[in-house]
C-alpha cells in the first residue's frame, strides 16, 4: 500500500513537472470609468480561464489567470503590459479600452503580442501597425452601417442624428457612417458629442425634432444613453424617434438605468443574450457562471459574455498553437481559424473566424429591439452589413 | 413652441441640482476653509446606501433619509477621524486628505455589489405618471420633486445659517476662528457639524441624481467634480452663491447646447461654455458673485 502510495505521488510529482504553465492575463477597468462594462468582462476572463484549468481543455498545460485593474486609465495599461510581456511572458495580451489600445498599437507590433481587446474599434485593425490586433466581434463602425441600412430599407431618404462619446470610441465610426449614409440614401443632419455626465439633453432633443430627425443612432456607453432615452420620453419624442445604438449602447444595463424609456430601443449586437438559454454559449455561461458563484447581474451581463469569448479564443488559439505556446504559436493559432476550421465557441451569432488577412471574429450580428419588458429581442438573423466593405475596405 | 423658455426651464431644473451638490462644499469651506475633493463619493455613497436599502424592501422615502442621516454621521466621522489632526496644516496637507478620501471611499465602494454596474431606483408611485407642462416644457414628476427637495434643503440652511445661533456660530468660525475661539466657541464642535451637514445633502443629491438619471458610481462621483465651477463661480463659502452659482451654470449649459452645439461641429459646447463664463467673471471676481472679498497684501 504504501509503495502504491508513494508510486502515484511519483507519477503526480512528474507530471506536474511535465505540465506548462501559460500565463492568461487581462487588463481592464474593474474600477473607474466604464467599469460598468470592465467588471463583468474581467469576471468573463477569470471564470473561462479557470474554467479552461478545471476542464482539462490544454492538456499539459496549466492556465495562470490574472486579471488586473486599469481604472481606465492608459498608462495603468501600458505598465500592466509591459509587466506581462516583459516579466510573464504572455503569448497574448487581453485588453480593453479604445484608447489604451490606439496608444500600445506600436508597442504591440514591435512586441508581436497578439491583442484582444474588449473596444471593437475598427481604427484598431486598420494599418499601419495591424499585424497583432484583432477584434473578437464585428466593429462598432459596422454595427452603426447596419443599422442605417435597417433604416434605409424602412425609410429611404428618412433623416438621421447620430449621438457619439465624445472620445476615440465615440467618434470613429462617424466617417463610416456619412459614407454608408451618403450611399444608403439617408441624410446624417447632426452628429453630437454627450458624455458620461451630461443630465439633460432638452436642447439636442428639441434641435433634432426641429430638423426633422426619425432616426438617432448612438455610439456610446449605456448611461448616456438612458438619459436621452428618458429625456426623449418626458418631451414625447419616443414615437416620432426611432433611437439605436452600436454594441455598448445596449443590453440589460440600458434597460436597468432607462426602464420603460428603453422600450423600443434597436441595438447591434454581435453576441447571443441571457435569456436565448437554448443556445450552448448561454448554457455554458449560466454553467460556468453558477460553478464559480457570480451574482445573477453578472451572469445576465453581455460583457460576461464577451470576456468569455475573448477568453476562449486565447483558449482555442493555444490549443492550435500545440507545443509552441509562444506569441509566435498563437498568433499561428489565431490565424488558423478559418474555413472549416472556424472557432464555434457558441457566444456569438457566427463563427469566429481569423486569417493574416481577416483580423475581426465574429463578424455577424443581429439587430434586437427592447419589448415591454426591457428584454431585447432580435429583429434580424445574423447578417453582415452589405455596405460596410464598401465605406471601410479592410486591408 | 419656443426654445428659450425651454431652454431656461431645463437649466433650471439641472441647475437647482447641482447647487446641492455644490452645497456640500460650501458648508465645508464656509466653517473650515477646506474644500473637500472627495464630495463626489460622499454623493455616490448616500445614493447606493438608499439603493442597497430600497432593495431590502424598505420604502424609498425612508431609504433616502436613512441615506441622509447616515452620511450625516459619515461626515461626523471623517471629520473626527482625519480632518481634526489636520488642524494647522498647510491647506495643502489638508486638500491631499481630501484626495486621498476620494480614493479609499471609492475602493470601498467597489467592495460593494454597487461599484461597478448601472443600477435605478424603483421609481415611487407618486412620482411615476404625467407630469406638468410649464411654458410649453413637459417636466417630470421626478424631476419637479428633485427641484422641490433641493430648493427645500437649500431654503431650510439658507434660514440655519442666517437665523439660528449655531448658524451664525458657524458663520463667526468662519469669518474669524482665533476669536471665535476667545469667546468660547468650539471650533471643532463646528467643523464636525459643517462636514456632517455636507454629509447629509451629499445623500439628498445622490438621491435625487439617482432618481434622474441612474446610479453609476462614475457618474455619481463626477457630479462632485462638475459642480466645482458652480461653487467657484457663487462664492466658495456663500449658500446663496452656490443657489445662483447653480442655476447659472445650468442655465448656461442649456442655452450653449441650444444655440451653439447647432454651429459648432460635433457639439458638446455645454462641457465648456460654462468654464468660460467660469473664467471671465474669475477675472473680474476672483471671490465669485457672492464670496468673501478677502484682499492680502504681501
Amino acid at each position: 500500500m504504501k509503495k502504491a502510495l508513494a508510486l502515484s505521488a511519483l507519477v503526480a510529482l512528474s507530471l506536474a513537472a511535465a505540465q506548462k504553465t501559460v500565463t492568461l492575463a487581462w487588463s481592464g477597468a474593474i474600477t473607474g470609468p466604464t467599469s460598468d462594462a470592465g467588471a463583468s468582462y474581467a469576471a468573463g476572463v477569470e471564470d473561462y480561464c479557470k474554467y479552461a484549468n478545471a476542464q482539462n481543455l490544454l492538456p499539459g498545460v496549466r492556465l495562470n489567470c490574472v486579471v488586473r485593474d486599469d481604472q481606465y486609465n492608459n498608462a495603468n495599461t501600458q505598465r500592466n503590459f509591459e509587466d506581462f510581456v516583459g516579466n510573464m511572458n504572455v503569448p497574448v495580451f487581453l485588453s480593453y479600452s479604445t484608447g489604451s489600445n490606439l496608444q500600445l498599437k506600436g508597442v504591440i507590433e514591435e512586441t508581436k503580442v497578439p491583442t484582444l481587446p474588449a473596444s471593437y474599434h475598427i481604427g484598431l485593425i486598420d494599418p499601419p501597425n495591424n499585424t497583432y490586433m484583432f477584434l473578437p466581434v464585428s466593429s462598432y463602425s459596422e454595427n452603426i452601417v447596419a443599422l442605417l441600412e435597417y433604416i434605409a430599407k424602412k425609410d429611404r431618404g428618412a433623416k438621421v442624428a447620430l449621438v457619439v462619446n465624445p472620445s476615440p470610441f465615440g467618434r470613429d465610426p462617424v466617417v463610416d457612417a456619412r459614407k454608408a449614409a451618403q450611399r444608403l440614401g439617408l441624410k446624417i443632419v447632426d452628429v453630437q458629442e454627450v458624455g458620461g455626465n451630461n443630465l439633460d439633453n432638452t436642447a439636442m432633443l428639441r434641435r433634432f425634432e426641429s430638423q426633422g430627425v426619425k432616426y438617432v443612432i448612438n455610439q456610446n456607453t449605456a448611461g448616456p444613453v438612458a438619459n436621452i432615452l428618458k429625456d426623449a420620453k418626458r418631451l414625447g419624442l419616443l414615437g416620432k424617434m426611432q433611437f439605436m445604438g452600436a454594441h455598448y449602447t445596449g443590453g440589460e444595463d440600458l434597460t436597468k438605468l432607462a426602464g420603460d424609456a428603453a422600450e423600443d430601443f434597436i441595438w447591434a449586437t454581435s453576441y447571443y443574450l441571457y435569456d436565448e438559454g437554448d443556445r450552448p454559449g448561454i448554457q455554458l455561461v449560466k454553467k460556468i457562471g453558477a460553478q464559480y458563484g457570480r451574482k445573477a447581474d453578472t451572469i445576465r451581463s453581455v460583457h460576461y459574455t464577451s470576456g468569455m469569448l475573448a477568453a476562449a479564443i486565447a483558449v482555442e488559439a493555444l490549443k492550435r498553437a500545440k507545443n509552441d505556446l509562444t506569441a509566435a504559436g498563437l498568433y499561428k493559432g489565431l490565424t488558423s481559424m478559418n474555413g472549416s476550421r472556424a472557432f464555434q465557441p457558441g457566444f456569438t451569432v457566427g463563427p469566429v473566424t481569423f486569417s493574416a488577412k481577416d483580423h475581426v471574429g465574429a463578424e455577424s450580428l443581429r439587430l434586437l429591439q427592447a419589448d415591454k419588458t426591457g428584454n431585447f429581442k432580435a429583429i434580424t438573423g445574423p447578417q453582415r452589413s452589405q455596405m460596410f466593405q464598401l465605406v471601410h475596405p479592410l486591408r | 413652441m419656443d426654445l428659450l423658455p425651454q431652454l431656461l426651464l431645463a437649466g433650471m431644473v439641472i441647475g437647482s441640482i447641482y447647487a446641492l451638490a455644490a452645497l456640500g462644499f460650501v458648508l465645508i469651506y464656509k466653517s473650515s476653509r477646506v474644500i473637500n475633493f472627495a464630495h463626489g463619493q460622499i454623493i455616490a455613497t448616500g445614493a447606493f446606501l438608499a439603493f442597497a436599502l430600497t432593495q431590502r424592501g424598505v420604502n424609498f422615502w425612508l431609504a433616502g433619509l436613512i441615506a441622509m442621516l447616515a452620511t450625516f454621521l459619515l461626515g461626523l466621522l471623517i471629520e473626527r477621524v482625519f480632518l481634526r489632526r489636520m488642524v494647522g496644516e498647510p491647506i495643502i496637507a489638508v486638500i491631499m486628505v481630501t484626495i486621498g478620501l476620494s480614493s479609499v471611499i471609492d475602493g470601498l465602494i467597489h467592495l460593494t455589489p454597487y461599484g461597478a454596474g448601472s443600477f435605478s431606483f424603483q421609481t415611487p408611485a407618486v412620482l411615476s405618471g404625467a407630469g406638468l407642462e410649464v411654458f410649453g416644457t413637459p417636466l417630470s414628476r421626478t424631476q419637479i420633486a428633485g427641484v422641490l427637495a433641493a430648493l427645500g434643503l437649500l431654503g431650510a440652511l439658507t434660514y440655519f445659517f442666517n437665523r439660528s445661533t449655531l448658524g451664525i456660530t458657524m458663520r463667526a468660525v468662519a469669518d474669524d476662528q482665533l476669536a471665535a475661539m476667545s469667546v468660547g466657541t468650539s471650533v471643532e464642535r463646528v467643523f464636525a457639524l459643517a462636514w456632517a451637514a455636507a454629509g447629509l445633502t451629499a445623500a439628498a443629491a445622490g438621491v435625487i441624481l439617482g432618481l434622474l438619471s441612474g446610479l453609476t458610481l462614475g457618474g455619481l462621483a463626477g457630479i462632485g467634480l462638475k459642480v466645482f465651477p458652480v461653487v467657484i463661480l457663487g462664492g466658495l463659502d456663500s449658500v446663496i452663491g452656490a443657489i445662483v452659482g447653480g442655476m447659472l451654470i445650468g442655465i448656461l449649459e442649456n442655452l450653449s447646447a441650444g444655440y451653439l452645439d447647432a454651429i459648432v461641429p460635433g457639439g458638446g459646447t455645454r462641457d465648456v461654455f460654462p468654464f468660460i463664463v467660469l473664467i471671465a467673471v474669475l477675472l473680474l471676481r476672483p471671490y465669485g458673485l457672492f464670496g468673501t472679498k478677502e484682499i492680502e497684501r504681501v
